[in-house]
């Protein structure tokens, strides 16, 4: 229909003139620019261009530093981090330039950590599930009040960059000091932000066992980094 | 009877602790929502207890480890990257 944007307002103006409707109203920018050749939106696509070349020495420091905390081991990390690369260039005609490729680079990480999880789950099997009966009790007494030496302390970490450097290191080593069925449950809720449900699934285990598990890791969780945080 | 109606309305904190894991996925409902509010308002421990609980989630999801990658791997990894490409 129209070649360029002044086209299409020439003729809208011609539109206007013909048909004596003074109400018609302006023809609305998105649309003028499906019509256009020189469309912000595809100049901008053509500019963010993959760029294999450059992917490590972009994005590799970042993805392993993403990686290693969530899976623990450093050979690990680096082999998802191998796995993001190659999987990006088997699929870099899907990639449409609609995402930046740092983000969709970080896509295909994350599901190669969720992946490590299930496969992790699958070899551990039912056996890991850690008797579950009696776990609170050393939390709360017969009333289901706080133990005494059990009540959370008053701590707060500020929202000053240090401190909160601080307090991610502190919450890593307690994550790494968790068993492995809850450190990879907090590992996904957490660091991954994935539902209840999605979790159960990845990991195989049951929704009620689940949310008394997650109960645990996070009376568990706050106790040990109150611990260390009052510590420093 | 008195000691009914409290346990109807009331939650101790282990209770309340656990509706809190609940509640950050929004799966409370309404009277749930307000248990729960009621055992804070009342509960400087689990109110202690929800706003420390709710910082760790918050500084979990940007934890990043500072090292960086063993030379080797990265050796392999740009050599691959560079067989792969075309």
């Amino acid at each position: 229909m129209c070649t360029d944007v002044h086209g299409s307002i020439a003729l809208h103006f011609y539109l206007k003139k013909l048909t004596g409707l003074t109400g018609l109203k302006p023809i609305p920018r998105y649309i003028l620019y499906i019509y256009s050749s020189n469309d912000p939106l595809t100049m901008e696509k053509q500019a963010i261009k993959a760029n294999p070349e450059k992917w490590f020495e972009l994005y590799g420091t970042l993805l392993y530093q993403y990686a290693l905390p969530r899976v623990k081991d450093s050979e690990i990390a680096e082999d998802l981090v191998q796995d993001t690369f190659l999987s990006a260039l088997k699929g870099l005609n899907g990639f449409k330039g609609e995402a930046s490729e740092k983000s969709w680079l970080f896509t295909i990480l994350k599901n190669k950590i969720i992946d490590f999880y299930r496969k992790k789950a699958k070899e551990q099997s039912v056996i890991s599930m850690p008797d579950l009966r009696s776990s609170e009790n050393d939390w709360f007494d017969k009333e289901g009040n706080w133990a005494e030496n059990r009540m959370p302390k008053d701590w707060d970490a500020s929202d000053n960059l240090t401190e909160r450097r601080e307090l991610q290191k502190i919450i890593n080593w307690c994550k790494d000091h968790l068993k492995t069925l809850q450190q990879s449950v907090f590992t996904l809720k957490y660091m991954e932000d994935l539902e209840s449900a999605e979790i159960c699934k990845v990991l195989n285990i049951s929704s009620s066992n689940y949310w008394v598990l997650l109960h645990r890791i996070r009376l568990q969780m706050r106790d040990c980094v109150e611990k260390y945080w009052l510590k420093n | 009877m008195k000691r009914f109606i409290i346990k109807y309305i009331m939650y101790n904190c282990k209770e309340a602790t656990l509706q809190m894991a609940k509640k950050e996925e929004g799966k409370l409902s309404f009277m749930e929502k307000m248990k729960l509010f009621l055992h804070t308002s009342m509960c400087s421990f689990c109110k202690k207890f929800e706003k420390q609980t709710n910082q760790i989630a918050r500084e979990s999801k940007h934890i990043h480890a500072e090292e960086k990658m063993s030379v080797t791997a990265k050796n392999r990894i740009i050599k691959l990257i560079d067989e792969h490409s075309f």
